[in-house]
């Protein structure tokens, strides 16, 4: 017995001990095969799944270097049966190559017969191969490279992907290092991405995403399609382009519901994509329009489903995903996988913050005491109207006037779910209102003034829980959500994740209403914190709103 | 020269080496050499001989056979002629059959010892017997090998092709089994040969006339000796199509070489982490068999789908599953409910203790089980004979020779040396080797039984533990602590010990964490982990255990007694870290939440806005036996009903209202109390004449009618039909015996002329009729009305006369 950090556990879950001494070096030596599933303080948890196995293979990992760092630093003999089938599930990957053929195109070689016979009788790949070129080698449609490699990624022999990209049309992209620079993990998960030819790259909000795509983009030096969540979150990218690489305001398009501009650089939102008329997607000329040399997709774990179905056409154009989890809420990893490209780089969040680009959250949660009458109309309440009447309890207002003037010398966002309580808070904290109903002028405005620190407290509806750069709040004050969902929370801490200027503690606030349904949401979505290392504290209502004020470090 | 004789020869030392190399001789102790002599040369010892030896050594064996005279006697240079590649090699061997005495005197003059020839069948080295004991015309062809390669090669491919299959032997077939095999093209001539002899244009048939092959088995009764249906290669034949190979076939006189060798560290550490594993999902399986009892077959044997659910349950795969619950039959783990109406499948007591002890010494036991059991769990899924499937633990599953198999198997890979890893064919192949009379023919099992080593944490990375070897060391005979005196340290058997230094030591702590997991950093000492199993719930296991802390199994531990300090000193005194304040709170939460509705039972209440009256009630002696008990300010319940709780206190002057289940109060006004009595007497009324409309009195009419007809048939009919039936009304008359009745119907059938019939129709009445019979069988008749012209048929049973008309 080595007496290792790691502990291996039947279900191919790895559980690491952060706090053994040779943790660190076990994180780097398992981090390559393992995805980090749960970070909580003291043990990670960590899956061998059959996709992080051919993502470690893709990146040139053998079978035989992961048994050796898994016997290495188990702490217990790590049974047989484990490693046999760590050795044969990597031992698919890369059987079957795609490749680029001089004379005949894109072939599927494979270097074991008994494998592409297999898939060549497949019935799921029927018609997406042409003629047998030789024992080794059959011919693929060019058409079918994406969905060929999506269906032999369910059949459990994943393709590698060698045929390369075409260069598309070239355009002048540079950096503009101007008073900052690359930081170091952003340079590697560039470095990482050109060398793998496509894939994703995982960072948590606010670790500079949008520079990584930057990078990649001078890196190509070509023309680009950005595809991003909504129209705000492309102005964010407009905006960023310009002001860190050479590119100009006329070189990059907006491709949207207000404006259908391509230039070299085009930004599209995945809601226009995706819009239909009469049944017909009528903006898919646009992956046509130019000769794009790169396409990158923002938020891939939101990217719709139709959205995949284009890029299975989009095969020999390099492609790079940002992200800040892989975790899809429709389990749709695997067409990641196989049509955008394997992971090529992920950070834990906690590490980011440790290297000083993230502000620490200080995460709490409030719970306030329901008054006898809203506890008594919460008690008689239909089951559908249960969790609404909790979380919009009027009891949380004064709760987060006292939270806001805590604060009052930063920048608070108070993001909730319910219109009608979002009105209310806003009259009550005499602040601004941002919902789905504002106009992308009025928001730009709003935004703008709070980033100017003209206006101190908002208030934002669920149309913040997709990309707005507003890095100067320092406080979130979370009073209502959706059902607890854990991609809602992870969203809402990045509001406040952004990097301080002068190293502030940021500040992450939930309110909740005690002993009703909203406790049990808030510990679902608090658990996801939880496993990020986010820990809570929890403190009691009535302590925020009489004196004396409890400090919260 | 006798081997009794050669026996008496024997100075002492001789003598017990010869019984220490066989020891089954002595059981029991022979009277004299004789006896001894003649016991080593039975089948049984023989075999058990023969079993021990190699493959190279049964070749030499075979040499000596073959290099017999017509004496019996085999003489060194004979010998040598057949053992001539490798001779050094042969001569150890042949040292080895001499200590067994399979063969035996002098070195010039070796006479093999009996039972041998018939251990080992009639064919030494798979060739054929001599020409001359096969027929006389292939003896000519033999004594003359000019002539006899002539004809060889003179073969037609297709003949030469079958001369050589039975030239590597065996050197007999059938001949269906030569055509199919020969010339698959003509496989339906391979089918006629069975019915009418071979097919002319058959290989076999040319190599038959050519005297290449010798008829066999020409059936009994059948005067063509060409209707043979087997043939075999004379030895003579063989030996010339053996000339590149040698005459004893291919020779390995050493072992196959085997493949890479392990560190013995790492293969000891990955099966004791195998053997972690195999622990721990055969506690799963049982833990799922505990929760829902698995129902058996009829025939016996867990079904697939049971075994499916229970595999899933165990989340482990079927073939797993098939074999874990087969080494808990065979540990005693688990055993077939007979007691029920449907047989069925539970953990035994001794399951109760096996999981409380040390992880080595389950897995020991389940070893050990393994070890002996004479049964082979990879046929499990497989089919049968008759294509049914074979199911866990059913009598299909049973083998005598699994152990001898699993023996050779771990043996041949043992004595390959510490951390050898041949894998799994190069293991079966080398097993083979040294010990063909056991592994021969049961390759399969051979492989399976490596499969399941593998899969139990015996071997690991493909290398014999340390431990696993302990297996095959013998065990001490007799157990003298029956009864565990010595308490459980001293009954830990050697495997046990052995593997116990590479497991991991039971931990007493665990770390705590906010999304509220417990983590059990090794395998948990079982006080923790029953406190664990209560307080939280199990997520996964392997190295370590994670639990999870939930609202659920808060509540259960709350359930069970537990209080949230109780909770909390648990978490705070188990935990090496700091116990966050999230469990904190869902402690404290549901704590105070618990308990917080109550619930019980009472028969009646008593309530009151006044609590001063209530509290009186409460009070007052007089209502003691009701037993009223305070629930809150206003209200009181007692176990006794509301009428009895109403009386008494109006007994004792209050002036209580009984309520319904709505609220409403219920009015009682006094009872008074009667008999029951019968109904009042009415005034008689008339009958009712029945109003007779047309359409009645038309069906009365035809009712009547009807009536006439039959009657007058009745009177038409023979006085004697009528005495049948009972109608005596006509006088006198001789009954008629059924059996005269049907010789009437007979009578009638031959002559065709009417009869009058007697019988009782289905509703018991009894009619007669006028009948030309047509014909009588299989108990009925079938007639003609005579009136109607119509064809009848009526059973006979129901005839109750018959009479000519």
């Amino acid at each position: 017995m080595s007496g290792g950090p790691l502990i291996v556990q039947s279900d191919k879950t790895l559980l690491l001990e952060v706090d053994h001494p040779d943790a660190a070096a076990c994180r780097a030596a398992i981090a390559p095969f393992a995805e980090l599933e749960r970070s909580p303080e003291h043990v990670h948890t960590y899956r061998l799944t059959p996709l992080g196995l051919w993502n470690a293979r893709a990146a040139g990992h053998d079978a035989e270097a992961v048994v050796d760092a898994l016997l290495r630093w188990s702490r217990y003999p790590v049974p047989h049966g484990l490693l046999v089938d760590v050795a044969e599930t990597m031992d698919r990957y890369g059987r079957l190559t795609l490749r680029n053929d001089p004379v005949h195109g894109l072939v599927l070689h494979g270097s074991d017969l008994a494998v592409l016979t297999e898939v060549s009788r497949a019935k799921k790949l029927a018609g997406m191969f042409g003629a047998r070129l030789g024992d080794d080698t059959l011919a693929v449609h060019p058409s079918e490279r994406g969905r060929l490699k999506q269906a032999l990624l369910k059949l459990g022999w994943p393709a590698e992907d060698q045929a390369g990209y075409v260069d598309g049309e070239a355009h002048p992209i540079a950096l503009d290092p101007d008073g900052w620079e690359l930081r170091r993990y952003q340079a590697e998960a560039v470095e990482h991405f050109w060398l793998g030819g496509s894939g994703v790259v995982v960072l948590p909000c606010g670790a500079g995403k949008t520079l990584v795509g930057a990078a990649a983009m001078a890196r190509a030096e070509a023309t680009t399609l950005i595809l991003v969540t909504n129209t705000v979150a492309g102005r964010q990218w407009k905006r960023e382009l310009v002001a860190r690489t050479t590119l100009t305001e006329d070189e990059i398009g907006e491709y949207s519901g207000e404006r259908k501009e391509i230039r070299p650089v085009t930004i599209a939102t995945y809601q226009v994509l995706t819009a239909r008329r009469g049944g017909v997607f009528t903006h898919l000329d646009l992956f046509g329009a130019r000769d794009w040399g790169l396409v990158v997709y923002d938020e891939v774990h939101l990217l719709p489903a139709p959205i995949f179905r284009f890029t299975a056409d989009l095969q020999a154009r390099r492609r790079l995903g940002l992200t800040a989890t892989l975790v899809r809420e429709d389990g749709r990893e695997g067409d990641v996988f196989s049509l955008i490209g394997p992971k090529r780089y992920d950070a834990p969040w906690k590490d980011v913050e440790a290297q000083g680009w993230i502000a620490p959250a200080d995460c709490t949660e409030v719970r306030v005491t329901l008054t006898d009458a809203e506890r008594m109309a919460y008690a008689t309440a239909e089951a559908e109207d249960r969790y609404r009447l909790a979380a919009t309890a009027r009891t949380k207002l004064p709760v987060v006037r006292a939270l806001r003037d805590r604060h009052a010398a930063d920048q608070v966002l108070v993001i909730g779910a319910y219109l009608e309580q979002l009105a209310q808070l806003g009259e009550f904290l005499d602040a601004p209102v941002v919902q789905g109903s504002t106009t992308n002028k009025e928001r730009e405005r709003l935004f703008d003034a709070f980033r100017r620190g003209e206006l101190t407290t908002l208030v934002l509806s669920r149309v913040g829980n997709f990309s707005i750069d507003l890095p100067e709040a320092a406080v979130a004050i979370q009073v209502s959500g959706t059902f607890g969902s854990r991609q809602e929370e992870a969203q809402r801490l990045g509001r406040v994740l952004r990097p301080k200027a002068d190293g502030r503690q940021a500040h992450f606030y939930s309110v909740v209403a005690r002993d009703t349904l909203d406790v049990e949401y808030a510990a679902h979505r608090q658990r996801f914190l939880a496993e990020q290392g986010y820990a809570y504290t929890i403190v009691d209502g009535d302590d925020v709103l009489g004196p004396p004020l409890p400090t919260s470090e | 020269m006798s081997l009794a004789d050669v026996l008496r020869t024997l100075d002492d030392a001789g003598l017990a080496a010869l019984l220490r190399r066989r020891p089954d001789l002595v059981v029991p102790v022979p009277t004299d050499l004789a006896a001894l002599a003649a016991r080593a040369q039975t089948r049984h010892s023989t075999a058990r001989a023969l079993d021990t030896l190699d493959e190279f050594t049964l070749r030499v064996l075979d040499a000596v056979r073959l290099a017999r005279d017509a004496d019996g006697v085999a003489r060194a240079a004979a010998i040598a002629e057949y053992t001539a590649p490798a001779a050094a090699p042969a001569a150890a061997a042949l040292a080895t059959l001499r200590a067994g005495y399979l063969v035996y005197g002098p070195p010039d003059t070796l006479r093999v010892a009996g039972g041998v020839d018939e251990v080992c069948g009639p064919y030494p080295a798979g060739l054929g017997r001599p020409a001359v004991q096969l027929s006389a015309a292939a003896a000519t062809l033999a004594a003359d090998p000019a002539r006899l390669r002539r004809a060889v090669l003179a073969a037609p491919p297709p003949a030469r092709a079958v001369l050589e299959r039975l030239a590597a032997g065996p050197p007999v077939g059938t001949v269906s089994a030569a055509a199919d095999n020969g010339r698959p093209e003509r496989r339906s001539g391979g089918r006629r040969g069975r019915e009418s002899g071979p097919d002319p244009d058959s290989p076999v048939v040319w190599l038959v006339d050519a005297h290449l092959l010798a008829p066999t088995g020409v059936p009994a009764g059948a005067g063509d000796p060409a209707r043979y249906e087997s043939v075999e290669l004379p030895r003579e034949v063989g030996l010339l199509l053996r000339r590149d190979t040698g005459a004893l076939g291919p020779l390995r006189p050493t072992p196959p070489p085997v493949g890479p060798t392990r560190e013995q560290g790492q293969a000891d550490a990955a099966g004791a982490g195998q053997a972690m594993e195999a622990v721990r999902q055969a506690d799963a399986l049982l833990a799922a068999l505990a929760a829902e009892q698995v129902v058996l077959l009829r025939t016996g044997g867990v079904g697939v789908q049971p075994l499916r659910r229970l595999a899933r349950a165990a989340g482990v795969d079927e073939p797993t599953a098939a074999l874990l619950l087969e080494v808990c039959a065979a540990a005693g783990l688990v055993a077939e409910v007979e007691s029920q109406s449907v047989p069925g499948l539970l953990p035994t007591p001794r399951y109760d203790t096996w999981r409380v002890s040390p992880l080595a010494a389950r897995w020991s036991a389940l070893a050990d089980a393994w070890w002996v059991m004479p049964r082979q769990p990879g046929l499990v899924g497989s089919r049968d004979d008759r294509d049914r499937p074979v199911n866990a633990l059913a009598a299909e599953v049973e083998r005598s020779g699994a152990p001898v198999v699993r023996r050779a198997v771990l043996a041949a890979l043992a004595a390959l040396g510490d951390g050898a890893a041949p894998g799994d064919e190069a293991l079966v192949d080398h097993a083979a080797w040294r010990w063909p009379r056991r592994v021969l023919g049961r390759e399969a099992a051979a492989r399976q039984a490596a499969a399941e080593a593998a899969r139990l944490g015996v071997t690991g990375r493909g290398a014999l533990t340390s431990y696993g070897r302990l297996l095959l060391t013998p065990v001490e005979p007799a157990d003298e602590d029956p009864l565990g005196v010595r308490g459980a340290a001293a009954a830990l058997d050697p495997l046990a010990v052995a593997l116990d230094p590479l497991l991991p030591a039971p931990v007493d702590h665990v770390l705590l964490q906010a999304d509220l997991t417990v983590v059990v950093p090794g395998p948990p000492e079982p006080t923790l982990a029953a406190e664990l199993e209560l307080a939280a719930d199990h997520e996964s296991g392997g190295g370590a255990d994670v639990y999870r802390v939930t609202e659920a199994s808060v509540r259960r531990a709350l359930d069970a007694g537990y209080t949230t300090d109780d909770l909390h000193g648990l978490f705070g005194r188990r935990s090496r870290t700091p116990v966050p304040q999230t469990l904190t709170y869902l402690v404290d939460d549901l704590g105070r939440r618990h308990g917080g509705l109550r619930a019980g039972s009472a028969a009646a209440y008593l309530r009151s806005d006044d609590e001063a009256l209530l509290a009186e009630a409460a009070a007052d002696r007089r209502l003691a036996p009701l037993a009223l008990r305070r629930l809150a300010a206003t209200v009181l319940v007692s176990p006794f009903p509301q009428a009895r709780l109403v009386q008494a206190l109006r007994d004792a002057g209050y002036a209580p209202v009984p309520e319904d289940a709505a609220g409403a109060a219920v009015l009682a006004s006094p009872r008074t109390r009667r008999a029951p009595g019968g109904a009042a007497p009415r005034r008689p009324v008339n009958p009712a004449v029945p109003a007779l409309t047309d359409v009645r009195l038309a069906g009365i009419v035809d009712q009547l009618r009807r009536g006439e007809a039959r009657a007058s048939t009745i009177r038409r009919a023979p006085a004697a039909l009528r005495a049948a039936q009972g109608q005596v009304d006509s006088g006198p008359a001789a009954v008629q015996s059924h059996t005269e009745a049907i010789a009437v119907l007979q009578q009638a059938v031959r002559d065709r002329r009417p009869v009058w019939v007697g019988y009782v129709d289905p509703h018991g009445a009894t009619l007669s009729r006028l009948l030309l019979p047509v014909s009588l069988a299989a108990g009925y008749l079938r007639a003609e009305d005579e009136r109607t012209e119509t064809l009848h048929t009526f059973a006979l049973h129901r005839i109750t006369a018959a009479v000519p008309a």
